[in-house]
């Protein structure tokens, strides 16, 4: 369940977050977002492909955790088997939203934290405390504030990454078939990824706006993450044992 | 050596004068920045600045899709800048009896159609089946809630369910024209024709204008609507009433806002039978094009602006109906005897106009201008030979088309004498008698396509025919295929039911899905 709620030290003084990891918690996600910023953290454990919003049918990049939906085969119980956790997941259970500032001249958005009091991440007897006696953020709060920060940057930064990617044609439908050790077939539909064929024909010109936008280092990180489906695999089959 | 075909003229502005130009610049690769192979072509537009276009065929078929694609046209840009929708089909009310029937045309075969035929198999299930276009196909599910053939993921052009477009036609002439002058490479001038010049052959050698010197070329395209300036004007091609066959000749047109700018946009046109006619209803996203087309034989224009008031009234309030000014058209219903004569093939209006009952107006442009792009002569000697062929294919549609726009009027149990002439034998062409025989005891499946691009599939002949009862005596000719076929035929059903309510559950309303395509946009991939 969600609802968000504009976080304040007045209404939310009593309130922890427990950070465990678990199923429990809404971590059986198939799939996350990720940002470019992460793709050097992401691409050391999980393949990065990208897919559409439903909703508005833009697309964004992902970090694949499982095959199907609530499968994350990264998370082992209460231990999540990675040696990094997407922003996405961490973020939980903040949310970065804005404000109109008040000032209507300025007109500027502010980002303002809010928080889902319905996720079971939010306790009052459990887990790491939001404010401290003295009514200040404490140190979680304050690494999770950072954590949203950059968040909205990655989501500015993907904005810019996706346009950049649909002008030079390189995104890039695809199906993954995949055959497990009992013999069953699954099939991933509705996924994109880079076409390297496009990429390897794209003009210098292309190439250094693309490079000078700190992008075609996020491609190739891309294209070099596809190895980790062998990782998920993997991890698929060891849990059919 | 004989003369090279490389300057093409069209004259005329409309969607049908844009049209062709796009689909022939598109297909001769002239882009403005100069295609090396095609240096010679030349594709002058003519378009009088005095003349208002007419606008006819707000409605297309889902071929558009494939025409706006091959012209290298963004959906979104065409769905935005010409307040398009999707339309989906054509539901026809009161056609049967005027008592609250209704059936019916999705675009959308029914299912596994090449495989199958599932109508002797509806037919057999008497009085528990449901209506034949809900039996057989899942489309017309999508109707009753204003739904979309596609979500906002679906890539540019791609579908859920077959769908064409509801578009306004000024705002798609001027789009096309925009799209032709800035990436097609097609010259427009405006000017009047105030002559046309003969060559010693016979051919047009020039026009001339009023503003703009003299143009030649070696074809000549008549856009220039009913006038049919140079295949009507010049050359004398005489017009070929259809009129014992379809009376409608008198249009009014109006345009009705809605309500709320919210309200829901219709998933296909709306067609209900009125005492000498019927009236159209087309909803795009800003307002919709309602319309009373009928006969003036058996209507006078009092009582048929009186019907088409009323039924403004009826779905868009008092308010809607007092605001509404028709527009009154005359039409002969009807085609030219030839269309490509000399070095002149006349497209749209120019070559024929027949009441929209199947919006066969933008179809015709679409099939008329990709002949002529293909086929286009490489020099003057071939051009009588790809003329020939042109008329042939052409007048063999125009027959087609009368056939199965007739087919709509002949099923009827009304009472008006509008309705009672129609079933008048005589006003019956032959070629429809004949078929109209033969399905009583066999119904329309693949071997009534004798080509291969036959404008109006046998399916579309299944929707009309089943939608209005028609009653094909397949007991008399029962054939061991049919009976094999039985249980293939229930699972095809049950098949049907179950994509009903998975498109339903799926499918956004016109109206989100095109608010969102104006705040997002759909993607190309």
């Amino acid at each position: 369940m969600s609802k968000y709620l504009l976080l304040s030290q007045s209404a939310h003084a009593d309130l922890k977050v427990i950070t465990d990891r678990g199923a429990a918690y809404g971590d059986n996600l198939m799939q996350v977002m990720t940002f470019p910023l992460e793709f050097r953290d992401i691409q050391s454990s999980y393949p990065i492909f990208f897919a559409k919003d439903s909703e508005t049918g833009q697309f964004y990049p992902l970090a694949l955790l499982g095959f199907q939906q609530e499968e994350n085969l990264y998370l082992n119980g209460d231990q999540w088997d990675a040696s990094y956790i997407p922003l996405m997941i961490k973020r939980h259970p903040f949310l970065i939203g804005f404000q109109q500032s008040s000032d209507a001249e300025n007109g500027e958005k502010t980002p303002v934290v809010s928080i889902n009091i319905e996720s079971p991440r939010v306790s009052k007897t459990e887990g790491e405390a939001l404010f401290t006696d003295s009514g200040e953020p404490s140190e979680h709060l304050q690494k999770s504030m950072q954590n949203l920060q950059t968040i909205h940057r990655g989501h500015e930064q993907n904005q810019l990454f996706i346009a950049a990617l649909l002008e030079n044609d390189l995104l890039e439908g695809f199906n993954l078939n995949i055959t497990l050790k009992d013999g069953s077939n699954n099939r991933l539909e509705g996924f994109y990824t880079i076409n390297e064929d496009k990429l390897a024909a794209l003009e210098a010109d292309a190439l250094g706006k693309l490079h000078k936008q700190g992008f075609l280092q996020a491609i190739y990180m891309a294209i070099a993450s596809f190895a980790r489906v062998t990782v998920l695999i993997g991890k698929k089959n060891a849990s059919l044992d | 050596m004989s003369k090279k075909i490389s300057r093409l003229v069209i004259v005329g502005g409309g969607t049908a004068g844009w049209l062709s130009a796009g689909v022939i610049a598109a297909e001769h690769a002239i882009s403005s920045s100069g295609d090396q192979h095609n240096q010679e072509f030349k594709l002058t537009l003519v378009e009088s600045p005095d003349i208002k276009t007419i606008g006819v065929g707000e409605g297309t078929w889902p071929s558009m899709r494939t025409t706006l694609k091959k012209m290298g046209l963004s959906e979104t840009d065409f769905i935005r800048e010409c307040t398009a929708s999707f339309k989906q089909g054509t539901e026809f009310a009161g056609w049967t009896t005027g008592e609250n029937d209704n059936y019916t045309h999705p675009f959308t075969a029914p299912q596994s159609y090449s495989e199958t035929n599932l109508a002797p198999h509806w037919q057999a299930l008497r009085e528990s089946r449901p209506r034949f276009d809900q039996a057989v196909s899942p489309q017309s599910v999508l109707f009753p809630d204003s739904r979309a053939p596609k979500q906002i993921s679906t890539p540019e052009f791609a579908c859920s369910v077959n769908y064409g477009y509801h578009l306004d036609a000024g705002k798609f002439a001027e789009f096309l024209r925009k799209h032709c002058v800035e990436k097609l490479g097609v010259k427009h001038v405006k000017a009047n024709v105030i002559a046309v010049n003969s060559a010693e052959n016979g051919d047009i050698a020039s026009i001339s204008t009023d503003s703009s010197g003299d143009i030649e070329g070696d074809l000549f395209i008549d856009c220039s609507g009913s006038r049919a300036l140079l295949l009507g004007e010049h050359y004398k091609v005489p017009l070929r009433s259809k009129k014992q066959f379809l009376f409608n000749d008198t249009a009014l047109a109006a345009q009705v806002p809605y309500a709320n700018p919210e309200d829901p946009i219709a998933s296909c046109t709306l067609s209900t039978a009125q005492t000498a006619g019927w009236i159209w209803d087309i909803g795009l996203p800003t307002r919709r094009g309602i319309g009373h087309v009928y006969s003036s034989a058996h209507n006078s224009e009092d009582k048929a602006t009186a019907e088409l008031l009323s039924y403004i009234e009826r779905t868009a309030g008092k308010q809607a109906a007092a605001d509404a000014q028709p527009r009154k058209i005359n039409f002969d219903p009807g085609h030219r005897a030839e269309f490509w004569h000399k070095n002149c093939v006349a497209v749209g209006m120019s070559a024929g106009f027949i009441e929209p009952l199947e919006a066969s107006a933008l179809i015709l442009v679409e099939l008329s201008s990709n002949m002529i792009a293909e086929q286009l002569p490489a020099n003057r000697d071939m051009m009588d030979i790809v003329a020939k062929r042109f008329n042939d294919k052409f007048l063999y549609r125009w027959d087609r088309i009368i056939d199965f726009l007739k087919l709509h009027y002949i099923l009827n149990q009304r009472q008006d004498q509008y309705w009672r002439d129609h079933l008048d034998p005589s006003s019956i062409p032959d070629s429809l008698q004949e078929l109209i025989a033969l399905w009583k005891h066999q119904g329309p499946w693949h071997r009534d396509t004798n080509h291969i691009d036959e404008m109006f599939p046998s399916a579309s002949f299944q929707y009309v025919l089943y939608g209005m009862n028609f009653e094909t005596n397949t007991s008399t000719t029962s054939r061991r295929s049919d009976r094999e076929g039985r249980e293939v035929a229930a699972q095809l059903f049950q098949k049907n039911a179950k994509q009903r309510q998975e498109l339903q559950a799926a499918m956004p309303t016109n109206r989100d899905l095109i608010n969102k395509i104006n705040t997002y946009g759909l993607q190309k991939i």
